[in-house]
């Protein structure tokens, strides 16, 4: 099954891609051409697509290319943000301790769970994610005296010259491209193709003597780190922070954003990412019922087009045949 | 403390996890049967609140609106469980278990708006019928006849749902079908009508819960979303797909939490946590097998 | 599986179709930027409407909304407003007060249930110089350390909230008590801030113990069970919004407020206890912000005569809130314009009629002086369960000192 695009197939694959190299730089171009002429507004909604995108991005890759079913993951966003917003609060450190330190936090707390978790697999995996994310939920929201409790954390401060808003918008572009050029070499990588071959047939994986668990755990981790880096952005973009960002139903977001744009797609889960930002913030403003339309669309989705909207133009326009693309079994 | 005072904490606790186990066991019979995690299970036990409240009051007055809600509701809620697996979750039985998981949670969103839309924003509050109002006291606390109530509905579900797996033909291609489901087609049964019969018999036990709970709770929008994280706590905990597991799950969490109550108060939002993490680093695959 | 196919298409050309619409439509819309010569402005509401707190988000808005019309019927300014709602997350409200702001151009926002957002939302009002009525957000933290110059509480804070209960449970003969409540921010600060102001009023009054459990609780009576068996000689609750009916149900059935008294704020709420009926429990205390039926004067009459025409309900103190907030906008901007310092200069000591006497914004830290009532639950001659011993507390006896206010927003 060849639905990551990994594999060189066809020279008619390999032209494709190269397009969509080609297309990508244009749309990085104009990325960065465009903030003069944008509204405040639509600066502000491009700066939280791509924070968003770097989130989903961070899932797919434990969810589309190590095929564990992450279920909590905005956990890790959600101690990003708050490691940055506590550092910034609570301390005296210098603003670039809490942005280093946001991911590394991230990462150690997905080394905790995700120890617990690769012990287990398919469902029971998904389940123990969820439950252990809904601890760290659970302690966030509890530990009034250091979080606020449901009030959050607001007013953090952020230096002067990232106040900005095109400032922020660069910041948050730059981290994405780097971001995204960073996992897509690690799973181009030798790490990165065995991880794709543990999802795909652990018992022959294991049979050619690769440690599947402690991949597991690496892309877990890596997975958690970049979500910590999301976690960064979003509190230059908000400079606050509430227990919503770690509560399940954020987790749902972001899965339905990587389903949207397609989890056997690299560039799938960014344009899940913007696709959903923009649809809930645009039906949001015309109808009081913006659940039920996403509810719908979730629906369409799983129903007629499981490899996502990316995925499928990628199916058409490279004429392969790839079969039901991202309808391995991901959890048995 | 006392021991009677104990004794009577142990009560409600237990009382507490019936009332869980009648929502989890749905979800588990579901799972262990059809290999799916249903998010909307906490949808339908909400329905079964509002069905409940909105046949208690317009059937009936009084007394008899609460009896005739409790038969009504989770029958209601059954049959948009069937309408829901003949419509929708038959034909992605073939899919992994997110695009399953994907499409129930679909239904949660959808449902969610739905209710929204038919009784509105209000909340709704149902009373609770006389003879089960009020409370009798144990060792000096006061405990509530319908916890009482409660104590006796879990244990008739529990057997109910035994004796129909374990005596009836159905009940034992259910068992087979968890246990090893490709033999169960090769031998020939049809499991359609099965996978449809056990996915409306998960909606009813969830309708009945929320039935149950419709004069205890306020009957409002986002009691979906409360109740769904703990069944699957529960359901995890007690081994997927395993209803005794399930029941045994219910019971810790339950009393757990009552004791929690009576020996460290504050901690009440992150006890049901620590007690799924505890347990499942224990038993990392549950308390008991997933197939019975 | 050509029919598979065809769906396929048709899926992904609804997804996209549902997008590009969306889309389109967002670009074509032409935000209110042109303002017309007359007072008119344009209210941004950001609440949230999904989930359990929509009874009381609802309320707010109708209160609101009826406000608007009278105004404009009496030949006040015009007040429009767009509403958003936040699905109680923080983050969305964020979003939403950008949209409203930079987008719809708002000239002024209000909202919003959640004091988390109203936090959020006060922080980036404060940033962009957008007035921001609050008549949700009930954290004394939204007018007190977080305060300043934009955001107005159109509520009674936690403190006043407070303040209230500690002067109803000093005329009380109580000396150990136990505090509980729901693990959230409102119920610790109510809690927090009654039991403060009693030991101040009361020194001999002693702290048993603590419960707290969490928001959206199915079943209470663990807990309760766990208080009696302290046997304290009163409870202090702090619970709110859709915790509030289970909870009497809960008192009602375990019978906890027949032995100990109970005090819990909105006890006696007509939002309560309408939907409890006949399962009330009776002789509970609290304060509460509104009745519809007390004071029984003219002016409440008329206002709850309105609102029922309108809305077929009673209001409530939501809906109070709401009005007012209307009211009092509808007064700024008569008096000075549409220009937003101007109105909140305006707003800063304005007194403005309410329907249950008048009500004056405090100068110094933007928090509404109104008066709160004290009683318990009991009934009505016909049987009803009501709010019975009503008592008034004037705003001056239940305001937080303002030099205290003054000094947490310095550090």
């Amino acid at each position: 099954m060849s639905t990551l695009g990994l594999q060189k197939s066809k020279p008619g694959a390999e032209r494709m891609f190269s397009a969509s190299r080609v297309i990508l730089l244009v749309l990085l171009i104009i990325a960065i051409v465009l903030p003069p002429f944008l509204s405040p507004y639509y600066l502000y909604l491009l700066t939280t697509i791509m924070m968003t995108a770097l989130l989903a991005a961070s899932l797919n890759f434990v969810l589309g290319y190590g095929g564990l079913l992450q279920l909590h993951h905005a956990v890790f966003f959600g101690v990003g943000a708050y490691t940055v917003a506590l550092v910034l609060t609570k301390t005296s450190w210098p603003f670039w301790t809490a942005v280093i330190a946001a991911p590394i936090v991230a990462g150690f707390f997905a080394l905790l769970i995700g120890w617990f978790c690769v012990r287990l697999r398919g469902l029971y995996f998904g389940m123990l994610t969820l439950a252990l994310g809904q601890l760290v939920w659970a302690v966030v929201y509890k530990w009034r005296s250091l979080t606020g409790g449901d009030d959050g954390i607001h007013a953090i401060p952020v230096p002067d010259y990232l106040a900005s808003p095109t400032s922020v918008y660069y910041v948050n572009l730059a981290v994405l491209v780097i971001s995204l050029i960073i996992l897509y070499v690690i799973v181009k990588s030798p790490f990165g193709l065995t991880l794709v071959a543990t999802r795909d047939n652990p018992v022959r994986s294991q049979s050619v003597g690769v440690n599947i668990r402690r991949h597991q755990l690496a892309a877990f981790v890596l997975a958690g780190f970049f979500a910590g880096v999301s976690g960064v952005l979003f509190v230059l973009i908000e400079q606050s922070v509430s227990p919503s960002l770690l509560y399940w139903s954020k987790s749902a977001e972001i899965l339905i954003m990587c389903l949207l744009g397609g989890m056997a797609v690299f560039m799938g889960p960014t344009l899940g990412a913007a696709v959903l930002v923009i649809l809930s913030m645009v039906v949001g403003t015309y109808i009081d019922y913006w659940l039920l339309v996403l509810g719908l669309v979730l629906l369409l989705l799983v129903l007629f087009l499981p490899q996502g909207v990316l995925g499928f133009l990628q199916e058409k326009l490279s004429g392969r045949k790839t079969g039901e693309g991202g309808e391995r079994d991901a959890a048995s | 403390m006392n021991s009677a005072a104990l004794a009577s904490q142990l009560l409600i606790g237990l009382s507490r996890g019936m009332l869980y186990f009648v929502v989890a066991a749905g979800l588990t019979l579901v799972f262990g049967v059809l290999r799916v995690i249903n998010f909307a299970h906490g949808s339908l036990y909400m329905l079964g609140a509002f069905f409940s409240f909105t046949f208690a009051t317009v059937l009936a007055q009084g007394q008899a609106g609460f009896w005739l809600a409790l038969l009504l509701a989770p029958l209601a809620v059954a049959l948009i469980s069937l309408l829901i697996e003949r419509g929708l979750l038959r034909f992605i039985y073939q899919r992994e278990h997110l695009m399953q998981m994907l499409l129930t949670y679909s239904l949660v969103l959808i449902f969610g708006d739905l209710v929204k839309l038919i009784w509105g924003s209000q909340y709704q509050s149902l009373s609770l019928p006389g003879i089960l109002s009020g409370s009798f006291t144990l060792g000096g606390v006061a405990i509530p006849w319908y916890n009482l109530f409660l104590l006796v509905m879990g244990p008739l579900v529990a057997l109910g749902l035994w004796l129909f797996l374990d005596r009836t033909r159905l009940g034992k291609i259910c068992r087979a079908t968890a246990t090893d489901r490709e033999m169960v087609d090769i031998l020939g049964v049809n499991s359609t009508w099965v996978f449809a019969a056990v996915f409306a018999l998960g909606g009813w036990l969830a309708g009945l819960g929320g039935a149950l709970m419709a004069p205890v709770v306020n009957i409002s929008l986002g009691m979906d979303a409360n109740i769904i994280i703990y069944a699957f706590l529960i359901v995890v905990v007690g081994g997927l797909g395993n209803i005794w597991g399930a029941l045994i799950s219910s019971l810790i969490i339950g009393v757990g939490e009552a004791m929690g109550a009576l020996f460290m108060p504050d901690w009440a939002i992150v006890l049901p946590y620590v007690i799924t993490g505890i347990l499942l680093i224990l038993r990392p695959s549950g308390l008991l097998k997933s197939v019975w | 599986m050509k029919r598979r196919k065809v769906l396929r298409y048709l899926a992904l050309a609804g997804v996209l179709s549902l997008l590009a619409s969306s889309l389109l439509s967002g670009c074509g819309q032409q935000p209110a930027a042109q303002k017309p010569t007359g007072k008119t402005i344009t209210v941004g509401i950001i609440d949230s409407y999904t989930g359990p707190p929509s009874a009381y988000t609802q309320d707010a808005l109708d209160g609101f909304q009826l406000a608007i019309n009278e105004v404009a019927k009496q030949g006040g300014p015009t007040i429009k407003f767009i509403k958003r709602d936040d699905e109680f997350k923080v983050d969305k409200a964020q979003s939403w007060a950008k949209e409203l702001v930079m987008q719809q151009k708002v000239d002024v926002l209000a909202g919003t249930i959640n004091s988390g957002g109203t936090l959020a939302v006060s922080q980036y009002a404060k940033e962009n110089k957008i007035p921001f009525f609050d008549w949700g957000g009930m954290s004394d933290k939204i007018t007190g350390a977080n305060g300043h110059r934009y955001v107005f509480s159109m509520l009674p804070n936690t403190a006043m909230i407070g303040k209230a209960g500690a002067v109803q449970m000093s005329k009380l003969p109580y000396t150990k008590y136990w505090l509980a409540g729901s693990d959230y921010e409102y119920g610790h600060s109510v809690v927090a801030n009654l039991w403060s102001n009693l030991q101040k009023l009361k020194p001999d009054v002693q702290k048993v113990g603590e419960t707290w459990w969490k928001v959206g609780e199915p079943d209470f009576t663990p807990y309760i069970a766990s208080i009696r068996a302290a046997k304290p000689d009163a409870v202090i609750v702090g619970t709110g919004g859709a915790d509030m009916v289970p909870f009497m149900k809960a008192l009602q059935n375990t019978g906890l407020a027949k032995d100990i008294p109970v005090w819990i704020h909105t006890a006696t709420d007509a939002g309560t206890l309408k939907p409890l009926g006949d399962n009330a429990p009776v002789g509970v205390l609290g304060t509460n912000a509104y009745f519809y039926y007390y004071p029984d004067t003219p002016a409440n009459k008329a206002f709850d005569q309105a609102f029922s025409a309108a809305y077929n309900r009673h209001p409530t103190a939501f809906a109070l809130f709401g009005y007012m907030t209307g009211k009092f906008l509808a007064a700024a901007v008569d008096k000075a314009g549409t220009d937003k310092e101007k109105i909140i200069d305006a707003m800063e000591g304005m007194t403005v009629d309410s329907p249950i006497g008048p009500m004056t914004m405090r100068k110094e830290d933007h928090l509404i002086q109104m008066p709160m009532f004290y009683g318990k639950t009991g009934k009505d001659a016909s049987g009803k369960v009501v709010a019975t011993d009503i008592n008034t507390l004037p705003a001056d006896q239940v305001m937080p000192n303002v030099d205290d206010v003054l000094k947490l927003r310095s550090k």
